[in-house]
């Protein structure tokens, strides 16, 4: 198959990640603008209805390897989190045990990554985890 | 780009300083469930997007938070310090009022009551039918016992509901969870809970300190063989724990049922099976928790395949029975063992009744058709005597079958219990009905139809004709399964 540069990838995501595709419960975004290598990016999710994450913002980072998009992206909350996958007291995912990381094909895209981790959060076994009050942040 | 120095024609923001540089862009403002076009100037802050889009949304602008490319938008910002133009996109998300943040207070609250009411989850049999008994009549004496058996709870009287007395809280915390299914399965995933849940042995010594279950196993000693398997014990806690995986269990178990019956001779296993299952159902009957001890059946799927007699058995004695506290603590211990039991295959009969009873479990006990039967078996000395004689539900029945009349007056004798009466009746009806299968005589008394069977026993030295009768009452007239009941039912 033709292997689409990164750059070119991750430009084509930005614009996405700007024009809102999709339907309006993920956000992303470079961190930074002037970031001409497009490594790091900002990422939000909407907390889905009926779980214990609803109404809630949840802010990421997504970082883009060189590799992007035949390696998977690293990916970390920023907002704290209760959810199967993520690190406790770093808010860092697991790549192992997020299926579509561990997995990863070059087809996918942080839009994906963003839907899929917001979709876990539908799963039965995370909706109903108590979740840390609002607004607090990992410290690093 | 901005080039219109003329007044802006869609410029209908408020107090926009510089009024005139800013171009109109059309910005997307899209929430989870609708979108809508704004047009703002270029060169306006956040602030002033929020208020406009207050108006659009009907929400209060402290009510909205915007997303754009993954980052928050604060008040202070610009949109085009976030880069954004025309054409773009920007997600909003209108809080409301009660946030899921709530779920994150209330949780403590609820694990502190969940401790008390712990005492009742992790063994989900014994104390709904205690506190279930205990609630319309008989003493609460009897729920001390299984607060001994976890230990000092009594401290957590004070909390929540306010009642000094435990036992009250108990009850009312058994009411509410009845009522509230919801609550129960919020309970079941309690972290605290399920932690609980996951200790064999500490569940294991819960349910045996019980002196009610200490009863019953003297009684039937597979209930402590039951017990005594971790491995049986894990998977039964598994099960209570995730209400899913019960029902799959339960399902697992009715199709291998099904293909029971088309082996040549498994029909009249599986009618034996019924007639075992008969008295687990019937504590369902007055068992609010009805259909978690029939899933806790569905431990083993093998032994399903088996038509041997299948090892879970634990008579449960009548829920019918009057509110002594003989035949309550019977009840208690009766559906504590109903939960604990596994390695039964799980029948589907037992589960369609297993589920219509817990609902009825609350009405029926309460309702004055219930009432009413008791007084008429009061009344009957004839069945107050097979009651006391023999704590299975069984020998109730079938004085039930020979007085059809009886059983049919209860259920209509119940004034205004609605759907319940219906419900009754035909469990009543069903539950005749599997007797008069299982026992494949309907009216006879058991004596008479066991008769060959008596014999044969007491030729092969079994000479405790009551003991006898019982156990082949119990096993349906398999005289192999009897046997071996009277043997295990020696003292071991």
């Amino acid at each position: 198959m033709f292997k689409v540069p990164r750059n070119f990838r991750l430009l084509e995501e930005l614009e996405e990640g700007q024009k809102g595709v999709g339907d309006g419960t993920v956000s992303w975004g470079l961190e930074d603008d002037e970031d001409m290598t497009l490594t790091r990016w900002t990422g939000m999710i909407i907390g889905p209805a009926r779980t214990n994450y609803e109404n809630r913002i949840y802010s990421l980072k997504v970082e883009c390897g060189p590799k992007y998009p035949e390696a998977p992206p690293t990916v970390r909350f920023v907002t704290k989190i209760s959810m199967n996958g993520i690190n406790n007291s770093n808010g860092t995912v697991d790549s192992r045990s997020i299926p579509i990381l561990s997995k990863w094909q070059n087809s996918y895209s942080i839009k994906i990554v963003l839907q899929e981790l917001r979709r876990l959060m539908t799963s039965k076994e995370n909706m109903k985890l108590p979740q840390p009050p609002e607004g607090q942040t990992y410290s690093n | 780009m901005a080039d219109n120095g003329a007044a802006d024609p869609g410029n209908n923001n408020n107090n926009k300083p510089d009024a005139s540089e800013g171009t109109i862009i059309k910005v997307t403002v899209k929430t989870p469930k609708d979108k809508e076009e704004i047009a703002i100037s270029e060169d306006a802050s956040v602030t002033q997007f929020k208020e406009e889009i207050s108006r659009r949304f009907k929400a209060k602008q402290d009510q909205l938070v915007l997303i754009f490319a993954g980052k928050i938008l604060k008040d202070g910002d610009s949109l085009n310090q976030h880069g954004i133009k025309d054409g773009l996109t920007v997600h909003l998300v209108i809080k409301t009022a009660h946030k899921a943040g709530d779920g994150a207070s209330s949780s403590p609250s609820s694990s502190s009551s969940t401790q008390a009411g712990s005492s009742s989850s992790p063994s989900p049999g014994t104390n709904p039918s205690t506190a279930g008994t205990t609630g319309p009549a008989a003493p609460p004496t009897q729920t001390p016992n299984i607060l001994t058996g976890f230990g000092d709870l009594s401290s957590l009287a004070g909390l929540g509901m306010g009642s000094a007395n435990f036992m009250e809280l108990q009850q009312q915390m058994q009411r509410q969870l009845m009522s509230n299914p919801e609550m129960l399965s919020q309970i079941m995933e309690n972290p605290l809970v399920q932690n609980m849940m996951s200790n064999p042995d500490l569940m294991r010594q819960m349910i045996v300190a019980n002196p009610q279950m200490q009863q019953l196993m003297e009684r039937n000693p597979e209930i402590s063989h039951m017990l005594n398997n971790p491995e049986l014990m894990r998977q039964t806690m598994e099960l209570a724990r995730n209400p899913a995986m019960m029902q799959e269990m339960m399902r697992n178990q009715d199709r291998a049922l099904s293909n029971l019956e088309s082996i040549p001779g498994g029909y009249n296993a599986l009618r034996r099976m019924y007639t075992d299952i008969q008295e687990p159902m019937f504590s369902a009957a007055r068992e609010q928790f009805g259909s978690n001890p029939f899933s806790a059946l569905g431990g083993n799927s093998e032994s399903g395949a088996q038509p041997s007699r299948t090892e879970n058995r634990e008579p449960l004695p009548n829920p019918w029975g009057p509110p002594s506290s003989t035949s309550s603590s019977e009840n208690g211990g009766g559906t504590t063992a109903g939960t604990g039991t596994t390695t039964g295959t799980n029948p589907s009969v037992s589960n369609p009744l297993g589920i219509n009873a817990a609902s009825l479990g609350n009405g029926m006990f309460n309702s004055p058709g219930m009432q009413s039967l008791m007084q008429q078996i009061s009344e009957n000395p004839q069945l107050m005597q097979n009651m006391l004689s023999a704590p299975y539900m069984r020998s109730m029945m079938q004085s039930l079958a020979q007085n059809p009349e009886l059983a049919s007056q209860n259920p209509a004798s119940s004034p205004s219990a609605g759907t319940n009466t219906a419900q009754q009746q035909q469990l009543m009806q069903q539950m005749l009905q599997m007797f008069a299968g299982g026992g494949g005589g309907g009216t006879q008394t058991p004596e008479v139809r066991f008769q060959s069977q008596l014999d044969q026993l007491n030729a092969m030295g079994f000479i405790n004709r009551e003991a006898n009768l019982q156990a082949l009452i119990a096993t349906g007239g398999d005289i192999n399964a009897a046997i071996e009941r009277l043997l295990g039912s020696q003292p071991s």
